[in-house]
């Protein structure tokens, strides 16, 4: 019998935003990457637009990082001594953008200064054509002052700034509007925080094409499905037309997984966790493809080895349907 | 338009004028006829408990009689694994009900030795996840032989090693009907019927009063069988939509779905087997879509720990009442191995507090005590306006623990957003000294390092 | 609109124009019209002509059509016999002055007169002009600076700037406001003249470093030399508001709104001040004048007091540095500029930490209210004319000749103003003092209104904590955490007893008022419901709508608290709901509430009624104080607390049953709610009201029962609550109409609810 596949006729659909700006539009960026657009939930190809496939960010941050896992250093190795360099080597690993994190403090212990992270930013840039996202350590007053720094250093680029955060949002959008940025935008999980943030961002005049929102969520076993289910209301609400909600969302996975006991170490632990490397890596790409199904445009993970996983994963939601009603 | 619990409640033997001699009889294990009739407008009671409702009133509760996705179950040995029942489309509306049972598929070309030594490990795994014990739910047994002894005997390799329910695979009746018979004294899914053996596979379902799974590559096909089957009667049915790719997977499963719960589409209201390792090389990633996305039975390929716990988590984690949040044991944790003059700190038993608490001071190398207390699974701000995190309750944490026998101060830190606490907690706990500590998390450690 | 401002910004005006044309033709005629024209490091061109014009101006040529536009914008000079408000001419006139006089610098520039030379003259961080070896002054901010200030007047570390125009009456004078205005992070622009003599001279000469690195900017010493505060606002716009040469219109909305400018007129005012002024208020920045000149009001036109006349020698001050103060206070006030403070200047440490402490008798230095002495506090708004900001009067003794462990009487008045303040928000705020006293450690405070009880710990006295300080941590917490709706605020301390006496009456009247204003504030008297979605963060489809007569079911917010909240907040979880048009005002449906929660809801709830139970009953999230339940066999209904965990007649405790009532499900039969919608009129007054109560928490009536009695006589049944079973009484059905009828309750006779 002929059944009638029921359809959704959605209101809304998610505004399209482009990270990176080449020479054409004032940058040095070899190519631009463009997410959003979708006119549907999350690769329901049969009812809607996809245009954009979901990307993969790969965090590195300004210096050799303390407390990373032992697995994220051999797996990045000495690469990791210069942002310049780890950037190149994220980039050959296959990552979409460079999401670059800067520490409190650098490797003698100083306070990171506007300063360092000027250079920093300018290391990564010079070594990699890939569109750039920044965040600061995530502690206001640093945040704001590296972001300065940083948002005139890159001036032109379309750099995602961040943390705006509803306590601290306003200098790091003023930063991206004085120089042709984006932002980042971070709220704890909740539909309506992050949609309030938006407000707020929004009406400091940032176009809301130059956003991207980002959720939060927990890892795996560790309140995924909070972040998960954030997520999908804030695509339906952005589907249903509600305007502050339909932008692109972004997550930090691997900043959450490798945070977890189960990625983090490798000894001490039940034996029924498994090969160490194995359930790490598991774990980093497991919840970000799961997200991903929730809705997230850009995943940020630490390990290469999840760069490839996660696009593997999104060849395959991309590849329209072989059946499955039409 | 679905009815309400009070124009149910009408129909029922408490809503009758004057009362029905049953009224509130409690025998459908609700409290009133009030109560039953709201779960039944939830959606979460079947009309069927019910001995005293009259033909005329079930004629109008049709639509609310039963649920939209027919409850499909297989079991073996006091072992069950059941799916069916849901009610929504997205985790955030109401719970999802059934945890989709994890299978692991072997093959009885693979030899009977390799099968039991496969199957004994794999029923043997179990891992604690926050105090609860997870474990795969059952195997499939695949006869990929032609040969029904063969079948037979992996089947008996498989039931030699584990008590969990099983999914007989084979597409030939004869094969089958020796599986079922290998499998007598427990009720496996029998997958599965399709266009060509639906008549014989019906049979044998109902012969053995087992589920039925019915395969078809489109939903067409699918209702069509289905319906057939169904007059042949057999009533609990099992669909397979035979699909290729996660995206193929996605559409589908959500097809379904749909159909059932905003059509009522009966056709096609049963629950879903899925083979993600046929959907993508990335088979944990495909399983975490089966398990998201409407599966009710998932069929795995592989099986090691490194892979099977993330999956495993995964779906406890998006099997949860959205409404009522995970939480962990109330207790004493001890973070990093504490000694007598470590600090005792206190939170609620919220699993992302806890989480958060806990990861914080131990990623930052901290030693302590941390005391949960039960704040029936809110954060700590929710439970204290609603009451649940007050100072009574933190005292008798500090009481039933014993932690006083273990520390050698009388010093306890509270959570910098109760700081308003102090004082009642004071007089709560004679003699204590009360320390605000940080607000979030996330500054503990700082807090500690200045603190101590 | 003032004939005479209108008369002489005209003619400032047109003069200007005149000479801009002279000097241009002058300048072509020598250097050609090729010539460049340009501002140092700036990528905005002539930004002002750039941002109102959308022309590029690169040349001396292409100044010619545009100063032909501006003599367009000219009108004529109203004749003496005609009155009208001129507003629009005027304003006309001021974009005229603003593009002669950028053009203007502009051939300056090329003649080599700009920046102005000022030998002998340092700055500390500038414009740089690599040619010049000389002193001289600022001229134009360049792009670096103004994005590096941009970025802080935008995210709001520097709140506004002050361009100063002219010169103050001495220097001692120039110097206090210059450093008013820099205590607030106020950046600072100085242009003009009197008489040859500039504010800039008068700073000069008593030291006072000038530059970018101390926020002040002196562009040159005559009045055409203010069009530089006007680029600079203009790139601000074009810079950080996304706007593009040619928006007038976004331009000058922009800066009325974001950038919080004001020009401060010192001295004699003249024909082109008054152009600039005009020019000024385009951009929506308020002229404050020292001197005597005629007053632009708001008259529906303006937005606030546009053109303000403060005759320094007449505000009424101690002496000419307190009139510089306040003159800037009141250049601040009328421009709206918001001030943080961010510690609280108490000698304890101060924080949401403190909060719960306690102070024992034994550590107690002195208490005041209590049972040995009166104490009381009262916020009330007044005019922003009538309240000193930051002011603390104590009025009585101290308590150092109080005995240790002794009491004294206390009284503190806070007067606020604002903009934006409401009298209905006087007792949200009040409430306030609870909570902003006790962070201080060492400091209870229990109670509110005239039931206030503080004690001040030894620890806390010994640290110097004396009555000042509760002002001090009034004000600072006040403009802190309420900013948006307190722009002014003064605290009076009363101890003197007579005094204590005499505002204690006040006091009481109007808290007898307030009371009598909420119970006077009805669903039917007010236009606007507010919505609540706090809790959507575990009750995704949850919406409460409150209204006067209905708070919100967590109890915490009532509808003034709704309506303080957005003020503070207007993006937040309290948004206002326009009633609409009323559908059912027994079952209590208007259009606006409906759509609301339709739409906040995501559809989930399609309607909702305010009082009815049975019918569409607004949903709850997980909060309530009380579940209120049908129990059909009574014809009534039943009230459980959250503090009840017994067994109910429905069959269930409160736990099961919130599971019910709770989740953002509409499930007619069962609601949650707050306790105090119990004793509203409005409470199911759909079905039948209060006198549908069969059965209630034994914590309620006992906890309640003064309210309860009053509601029972209103309801015309005075002994309704002996009426009402409990959980002592009995927790089932048949128990419970077993005592409704021997109690002849009236639920047993009324219209059967379904």
């Amino acid at each position: 019998m002929p059944v009638k596949i029921p359809m959704e006729k959605w209101a809304g659909s998610v505004r399209t935003v482009t990270l990176g700006a080449t020479a054409a539009d004032g940058g040095t960026r070899q190519h631009t990457v463009t997410v959003g657009g979708e006119t549907t939930l999350p690769f329901l190809h049969f009812e809607g637009e996809i245009p954009n496939r979901p990307v993969v960010a790969t965090e590195i941050q300004d210096r050799r990082p303390d407390g990373w896992s032992e697995l994220l250093m051999e797996a990045w190795g000495d690469r990791m001594n210069d942002p310049g360099d780890w950037a190149k080597a994220a980039e050959e690993a296959g990552a979409d953008l460079i999401a670059l994190t800067f520490g409190l403090t650098g490797l003698d212990g100083q306070p990171t200064s506007a300063e360092s992270a000027r250079l920093a930013v300018r290391k990564v840039l010079d070594a990699t054509g890939l569109p750039v996202m920044v965040s600061g350590p995530g502690q206001a007053e640093v945040d704001n002052e590296l972001l300065v720094a940083v948002a005139e250093e890159g001036a032109g680029e379309r750099l995602v700034l961040g943390y705006c955060e509803d306590r601290n949002y306003r200098t790091i959008v003023a930063a991206a509007l004085g120089h042709g940025h984006l932002v980042h935008a971070r709220t704890a999980m909740d539909v309506n925080l992050a949609k309030q943030l938006n407000i707020l961002i929004n009406d400091m005049q940032l176009p809301l094409d130059r956003i991207i929102m980002d959720p939060t969520t927990g890892a795996l076993g560790y309140g995924i499905e909070y972040g998960y289910s954030v997520m999908e209301r804030l695509r339906l609400a952005a589907l249903q037309g509600d305007s502050m909600t339909q932008l692109p969302m972004l997550v930090t996975v691997g900043e959450e997984t490798w945070k977890a006991k189960e990625s983090k170490v490798g000894q001490g632990v039940p034996e029924t966790w498994g090969v160490w490397e194995e359930r790490a890596i598991n774990w980093e790409a497991v919840t970000a493809s799961s997200l991903i199904q929730s809705g997230a445009d850009i995943v940020v993970v630490r390990h290469p080895e999840s760069v490839k996983r996660v696009h593997a994963v999104i060849d395959s939601m991309m590849t329209a349907n072989d059946r499955g009603g039409s | 338009m679905a009815l309400s619990g009070i124009q149910i409640y009408k129909l029922l033997p408490g809503g009758q004028r004057p009362p029905h001699p049953k009224a509130n009889c409690k025998e459908c294990g609700f409290p009133t006829c009030l109560a039953f009739a709201m779960k039944l407008a939830a959606k979460q009671a079947e009309l069927s408990v019910c001995g005293y409702v009259s033909d005329e009133s079930k004629d109008k509760l049709s639509a609310a009689a039963a649920p939209p996705i027919r409850l499909a179950k297989v079991s073996s040995n006091g072992h069950e694994v059941a799916a069916g029942n849901e009610t929504v489309m997205f985790r955030h509306e109401k719970t999802f009900f059934h945890r989709p049972g994890l299978f692991l598929r072997v093959k009885d070309t693979d030899g009977v030795e390799a099968i039991k030594a496969a199957v004994s490990s794999a029923d043997a795994y179990l891992v604690d996840y926050v105090g609860m014990e997870l474990t795969l739910d059952g195997f499939a047994v695949e006869a990929a032989s032609g040969d029904a002894t063969a079948f037979g005997a992996a089947i008996g390799a498989v039931r030699g090693a584990s008590d969990r329910p099983l999914v007989l695979m084979s597409a030939d009746a004869a094969l089958m009907e020796a599986g079922l018979e290998a499998a007598e004294g427990m009720t496996p899914l029998v997958h599965s019927a399709n266009a060509d053996n639906w008549e014989a596979m019906a049979q044998l379902a109902k012969k053995h009063q087992a589920p039925l799974a019915v395969c078809a590559d489109s939903l067409d096909g699918l209702a069509d069988l289905t319906q057939k089957i169904k007059a042949a009667g057999v009533e609990d049915m099992v669909l397979d939509p035979c699909v290729g790719t996660m995206a193929g997977a996605l559409s589908s499963l959500t097809q379904l779905r749909r159909l059932a719960l905003k059509e009522n589409f009966r056709p096609l209201g049963y629950p879903i087997i899925a083979f993600p390792g046929e959907w993508c090389e990335d088979t944990e990633a495909a399983a975490v879509l089966a398990i998201a996305k409407y599966a009710g039975f998932v069929v795995l390929d592989e099986f090691s720990p490194a892979s099977i716990y993330p999956l495993l988590v995964f779906r406890q984690n998006i099997y949860t009442n959205p409404q009522e949040p995970i939480q962990v044991t109330p207790g004493l944790y001890e973070i990093n191995k504490p000694g007598p003059s470590d600090p005792v700190m206190v939170t609620t038993n919220f699993s992302i507090t806890y989480f958060s608490v806990s990861n914080e001071i131990e990623g930052s190398g901290n030693k302590g005590w941390l005391l949960v207390a039960d704040a029936e699974g809110m954060s700590v701000l929710t439970a204290w306006a609603a009451g649940k995190f007050d100072a009574e309750r933190i005292a008798k944490t500090v009481k039933v623990t014993g932690i006083e026998d273990k520390i050698s101060h009388r010093s306890i830190i509270l959570p910098g957003h109760v700081a308003v606490l102090s004082g009642e907690l004071e007089e709560e706990l004679p003699g204590w000294e009360i320390k605000v500590g940080p607000r979030e998390a996330v500054n503990l450690p700082q807090y500690l390092k200045m603190a101590i | 609109m003032s004939k005479y401002i209108a008369t002489r910004a005209l003619r400032g005006a047109t003069g200007l124009v005149r000479e801009a044309d002279e000097m241009l033709t002058k300048a072509i005629a020598e250097k050609g019209p090729e010539t460049p024209v340009v501002f140092p490091n700036t990528a905005y061109f002539l930004p002002t002509i750039l941002g109102l014009t959308g022309r590029e101006i690169e040349t001396l040529g292409d100044l010619v059509p545009l100063l032909e536009r501006a003599k367009s914008l000219l009108h004529p000079v109203p004749p003496a016999s005609l009155w009208k408000p001129y507003l629009g001419e005027t304003l006309d006139a001021g974009v005229a002055t603003l593009l002669a006089a950028e053009a203007i610098e502009g051939v300056r520039f090329v003649n080599g007169v700009q920046p102005e030379l000022f030998p002998g003259f340092e700055m500390g961080g500038a414009t740089e002009y690599p040619h010049l070896e000389e002193g001289h002054l600022n001229g134009p901010i360049d792009d670096i600076q103004l994005r590096s200030w941009g970025i802080q007047l935008v995210d709001g570390r520097m709140p506004g700037f002050a361009a100063i125009v002219g010169c103050a009456k001495n220097n001692k004078v120039a110097v206090q406001i210059v450093r008013e205005l820099q205590q607030r992070s106020i950046l600072i622009f100085l242009a003009g003249n009197v008489n040859g003599r500039s504010i800039i001279h008068q700073l000069q000469e008593e030291g006072v470093e000038m530059g970018y690195d101390t926020y002040i900017v002196p562009f040159g010493t005559d009045t055409l030399s203010a069009i530089y505060a006007i680029g600079f606002a203009t790139r601000a716009a074009l810079t950080f508001g996304g706007m593009k040469g040619g928006q007038p219109r976004n331009i000058f909305l922009y800066n009325k709104f974001r950038v919080f400018a004001f020009v401060l007129a010192l001295g004699e005012v003249d024909d082109l001040k008054y152009a600039a002024a005009a020019g000024a208020i385009s951009y929506g920045f308020p002229v404050i004048a020292d001197t005597v000149i005629p007053e632009i009001l708001p008259t529906g036109v303006t937005r606030y007091e546009h053109v303000i006349s403060m005759p320094f020698d007449e505000i009424e001050a101690d002496d000419d540095l307190d009139r510089a103060r306040k003159l800037v206070q009141k250049a601040i006030e009328v421009r709206g500029l918001k001030l943080q403070i961010t510690e609280v200047p108490v000698p304890v440490p101060y924080g949401s930490a403190f909060e719960g402490e306690v102070v024992r008798k034994n550590d107690m230095r002195i208490e005041f209210g209590g049972k040995y002495s009166r104490a009381f506090e009262y916020l009330y708004m007044t005019e922003m004319d009538k309240v000193e900001d930051g002011k603390i009067e104590i009025v009585g003794a101290g308590f150092d000749d109080v005995p240790d462990k002794g009491a004294m009487d206390l009284g503190i008045v806070i007067r606020v103003a604002g903009r934006k303040m409401q009298m209905d928000f006087e007792p949200v705020l009040e409430r306030q003092v609870h909570y902003f006293i006790n962070g201080a450690s060492g400091i209870q405070h229990i109670g509110q209104r005239d039931i206030t009880w503080i004690r001040i710990s030894k620890n806390a006295v010994e640290k110097g904590f004396d009555l000042n300080h509760f002002g001090e941590i009034l004000i600072a917490r006040f403009h802190a955490d309420f900013g948006a709706i307190v722009d002014k605020i003064e605290v009076t301390i009363y101890t003197e007893p007579k005094l204590v006496e005499e505002w204690l009456a006040t006091a009481r009247k109007a808290y007898d008022y307030r009371n009598r204003r909420l119970a006077d504030l009805t669903d039917e008297a007010v236009d606007d419901f507010y919505s609540c979605t706090l809790c959507q963060s575990f009750a995704p489809d949850h919406v409460c709508v409150v209204t006067p007569q209905r708070l919100g079911l967590c109890g915490a917010y009532n509808w003034l608290d709704c309506k303080a909240s957005f003020q503070i907040n207007p993006t937040g979880p309290n948004q206002p709901i326009p009633k609409g048009t009323c559908i059912d005002p027994v079952k209590g449906y208007w259009t606006g509430s409906t759509e609301f929660t339709r739409k906040a809801s995501h559809g989930t709830v399609e309607d909702v009624t305010m009082y009815s139970i049975m019918e569409n009953p607004m949903t709850a999230c997980g909060c309530f104080e009380c579940i209120v339940m049908l129990i059909p066999e009574a014809n009534g209904v039943m009230v459980v607390s959250r503090e009840d965990v017994s067994m109910t007649p429905a069959g269930m405790t409160f736990s099961t049953l919130a599971g019910m009532a709770g989740g953002g499900l509409q499930t007619p039969g069962v609601m949650g709610i707050g306790k105090y919608y119990l004793t509203s009129p409005k409470f199911i007054s759909a079905d039948g009201g209060f006198k549908r109560i069969v059965w209630m928490s034994s914590f309620l009536k006992e906890s309640m029962a003064e309210e309860f009695k009053a509601v029972a006589e209103r309801e015309g049944v005075p002994d309704l609550l002996d009426r009402i079973a409990d959980e002592t009484d009995c927790t089932e059905v048949d128990g419970l109409l077993e005592f409704l009828a021997e109690k002849e309750h009236p639920a047993m006779t009324m219209d059967v609810m379904f």
